[in-house]
C-alpha cells in the first residue's frame, strides 16, 4: 500500500472555550511571545475602557491629586505618582482619589448600625466581633441599665457585667467613635439597640463580594407577614441589616427592637420603657408561622447575595413579596422556603426584571 | 533519563514540548469560596493550588494554629501575615500523608510569610490584626513555591488587602547540569517536576513587573556564571505571571461592574483639571 502524503493545510482556527464566564482562561499558556517581549501592562496607558484598578497600577502622576484609601505613593520618590494598592474601582471626591476595593472586610464609620457578637468580657467593657479587621469595644458606660436608671456605673455593675452581655451573645449597636487604628467603639444607649433574641442571625459579605449590605437611610425595618394566607392575624418580622454584613431577622415585639425608631418614647421617658427584661436571653414563644416566614426572609437574603444583588430594605421587602408569590404558585410543594439554585435565580430575575 | 543531553539539544524542545522561555498553561479564579474573606484557585501546568485568606482580624496567630502556620510582620508596625500550607495526600504520584511538622513545608511557610509581608501594606491595619493565608496543594508538578506565592497573591487581592503590587514568582533552571559546558547551558523557565529533579533551579519572587526581588530560593548547586541568566529568565517569567494574574482580576472586576455589584469607576482625565 503506497503511502500518500497529504498537502499541508492551515490549522483550524482555535475554538472559543466555553468555560465558566468567571473562569479566566484567556490565552491560557501565557506564552512569552518570541524572546522577551513582555511589556509592562500596568504601566502602559489603559487602552481598554476598563475602570478596574489593580494593585501596582499607576492612577495618575499629576501632582494636583491627593491620595485616599486604596492608594499609595512610592515612599522617598520625588514624583507625585499615585498608585493603586487594591483591586477595585476609582472614586473621586473633589481632588481626592481613592480606590474602592471589589471586596474587603468591613471598615467601621461613625454612625453605622452594626450587629455584633460578644467574644470577650473584660473588667469594664466587652469586645465585640463586628466583622472588621479589629474587634470593636463596648464600654460598660455605653449601655442602658435595666429599668432605664441614669447613674454612674459602679463596682457593683462591673461585678455583674455578665448579666448584661456575656460571651457569644448578639447585639445591635451603633458606632460611636473610631480609634486611629480603625477600631470602633460602640454604644447601645437607645431603645433601638441592645441585646438580640427571638430570631436568627446570618452573615453576608461585608463590602462588595457581589452584593452585600449597603449603607442606606434605614438599616432596620419591620416586615408585615400578614399578607401570606397561611399566617393568621397580623404578625410582623423585624429585620436588622447591619452595615457590617451581619443580619438579624426576628419576631417583632410591639415597642421593642431596632425598627421601633421614632414610635418609641423620647429620652425623657426612657425609664418607663426600658423594661427590666431587656437583657434577657430567653426567647419568647414564637408561632410556627412566624418561624417559617423568618426562614423565608433569610432565604430571600441568601438568594440576593448569591446572585450578586445589593441587600437593602427595598430589595428585601420586594424579594419577600416575590417569594410569597412564588410559594403561592406551587401550593403542593413542601419546600417553598428553599430559595437556592434555580429558584433563587428566578426570584432575583423577577426582582431586577431581567 | 537526562533530558538535557538526549532531547533538548536536538530540537531545543523540553519534555513537555515547550521552548526554553515558555510558561506552562495557567488558569486562575478568584472568589472560589464565597464564605471566606478572600480565596483563589491557581493552576500552573499540573500544579494546582487553592488559597484561602481569613482576615485581617484580631485573632492571635500563635493561639489559633501555632504548629500549622508561620507568621511574619508586614510593614514595621503593621499587621501580621500567617501562612499555613497543607499538601493533600493525593497531590503527588505516590500517595503519602505529610505531617504538620514537615521541615520543607515549614521552610516554605517562613519564606512565603516573609515575602507576602513585604508586599502587603500592613500598616493600614495596625499590629493587632493578623491575615491568615491558608494554602492547599491539590496537585504537585514542579514550581510549587512559585505557584503558592501566586495563589496567595491572588487570594489577597480578592480579600481586598492593600498591596504594593502583585507578588509573583516563577522558577528558572539551567540545562546541562555538568560543569564543563557553560556556553551550551540554556536557562529554562517554569520547570515541572521532572525537570526539577534533574536540573539546578531557583525560585524567584518579584514585586509585580518590576525587578524588585522579594524572595529567591535556590536549593541546588549551580555555577555562579549561570545564576544571572537564570534570574533574568525567572524575572521575565514573573512578568508573564503578573500579566496573567492582572487579567484574572480585571475580568472578575469587569463582571462585577457589569452585574452592578460594585459601582462603576471614574476615570482620571486631564479634562477634570481646571
Amino acid at each position: 500500500m503506497p503511502i500518500t502524503i497529504l498537502q499541508p493545510s492551515l490549522a483550524p482556527p482555535p475554538k472559543p472555550r466555553n468555560d465558566d464566564a468567571s473562569d479566566s482562561d484567556s490565552e491560557g499558556g501565557a506564552d512569552l511571545e518570541g524572546d522577551i517581549a513582555m511589556g509592562r501592562p500596568a504601566k502602559r496607558a489603559r487602552t481598554q475602557d476598563s475602570s478596574i484598578m489593580t494593585p501596582g497600577e499607576i492612577i495618575t502622576d499629576d501632582p494636583q491629586w491627593m491620595r485616599g484609601h486604596g492608594t499609595y505613593v512610592i515612599p522617598g520618590a520625588q514624583s507625585n505618582t499615585i498608585l493603586s494598592s487594591v483591586a477595585g474601582t476609582l472614586a473621586k471626591t473633589n481632588k481626592l482619589l481613592s480606590v474602592r476595593p471589589l471586596r474587603a472586610r468591613y471598615t467601621p464609620e461613625i454612625g453605622d448600625l452594626v450587629v455584633g457578637r460578644i467574644v470577650e468580657v473584660q473588667a469594664k467593657r466587652w469586645r465585640v466581633d463586628v466583622g472588621g479587621t479589629l474587634l470593636a469595644q463596648l464600654p460598660l458606660s455605653a449601655i442602658n441599665l435595666p429599668g432605664g436608671i441614669q447613674r454612674r456605673r459602679t463596682e457593683t455593675d462591673e461585678l455583674q457585667i455578665r448579666t448584661f452581655f456575656s460571651e457569644g451573645e448578639l447585639l445591635v449597636a451603633e458606632v460611636q467613635q473610631l480609634y486611629n487604628d480603625g477600631a470602633a467603639v460602640l454604644h447601645t444607649r437607645s431603645l433601638k439597640y441592645g441585646k438580640l433574641r427571638n430570631g436568627v442571625f446570618m452573615s453576608v459579605a461585608g463590602v462588595g463580594g457581589g452584593g452585600g449590605v449597603v449603607r442606606a437611610r434605614r438599616q432596620a425595618f419591620t416586615l408585615d407577614i400578614s399578607g401570606t394566607d397561611e399566617v393568621s392575624g397580623s404578625e410582623k418580622i423585624d429585620v436588622v441589616l447591619g452595615v457590617n454584613g451581619y443580619i438579624w431577622i426576628s419576631k417583632h415585639i410591639e415597642g421593642e427592637g431596632a425598627a421601633a425608631e421614632s414610635s418609641g418614647p423620647g429620652i425623657t421617658r426612657i425609664e418607663e420603657s426600658v423594661g427590666l427584661n431587656v437583657y434577657s436571653s430567653q426567647n419568647d414563644i414564637i408561632p410556627v408561622d412566624t418561624m417559617r416566614e423568618i426562614a423565608r426572609v433569610r432565604g430571600v437574603i441568601t438568594a440576593l447575595v448569591e446572585n450578586g444583588l445589593r441587600v437593602d430594605e427595598e430589595m428585601v421587602i420586594k424579594g419577600y413579596q416575590e417569594a410569597v408569590e412564588m410559594a403561592k404558585e406551587e401550593p403542593d410543594s413542601a419546600d417553598t422556603l428553599w430559595l437556592g439554585g434555580e429558584r433563587g435565580k428566578r426570584l432575583t430575575n423577577a426582582l431586577v426584571g431581567r | 533519563m537526562p533530558l538535557d543531553t538526549s532531547t533538548y539539544n536536538l530540537a531545543l524542545l523540553r519534555v513537555d514540548g515547550r521552548r526554553w522561555n515558555e510558561l506552562r498553561d495557567q488558569r486562575g479564579q478568584m472568589g472560589v469560596q464565597p464564605s471566606a474573606d478572600g480565596s483563589a484557585y491557581l493552576q500552573m501546568g499540573n500544579t494546582k493550588i487553592q488559597a484561602i485568606v481569613a482576615g485581617p482580624n484580631e485573632r492571635d496567630a500563635s493561639k489559633t494554629n501555632s504548629s500549622a502556620s508561620t507568621a511574619a510582620t508586614a510593614g514595621g508596625l503593621g499587621a501580621t501575615v500567617a501562612v499555613g500550607i497543607t499538601v493533600a495526600p493525593f497531590a503527588t504520584v505516590d500517595r503519602k500523608r505529610r505531617g504538620r511538622n514537615d521541615k520543607r513545608l515549614q521552610e516554605m511557610q517562613t519564606t512565603l510569610a516573609a515575602a507576602l509581608a513585604a508586599a502587603v501594606q500592613g500598616q493600614a491595619y495596625g499590629p493587632r490584626s493578623t491575615i491568615h493565608v491558608s494554602l492547599h496543594v491539590l496537585s504537585q508538578d514542579g514550581s510549587l513555591l512559585a505557584a503558592l506565592v501566586n495563589a496567595a497573591s491572588l487570594a489577597l487581592v480578592d480579600a481586598g488587602v492593600p498591596m504594593t503590587d502583585y507578588l509573583v514568582a516563577c522558577t528558572a533552571g539551567s540545562t546541562s547540569s555538568y560543569a564543563a559546558a557553560d556556553e551550551a547551558a540554556d536557562p529554562l523557565l517554569d520547570l515541572n517536576t521532572q525537570e526539577e529533579q534533574e536540573l539546578p533551579f531557583l525560585t524567584l519572587a518579584t514585586l509585580g513587573a518590576s525587578d524588585k526581588v522579594v524572595a529567591m530560593v535556590c536549593e541546588s548547586r549551580v555555577q555562579l556564571a549561570r545564576l544571572e541568566g537564570m534570574m533574568a529568565t525567572a524575572a521575565d517569567g514573573c512578568k508573564g505571571v503578573r500579566d496573567f494574574l492582572d487579567r484574572v482580576v480585571r475580568e472578575k472586576g469587569e463582571i462585577m461592574v457589569q452585574e452592578g455589584a460594585v459601582g462603576r469607576g471614574e476615570v482620571v482625565s486631564s479634562m477634570d483639571l481646571d
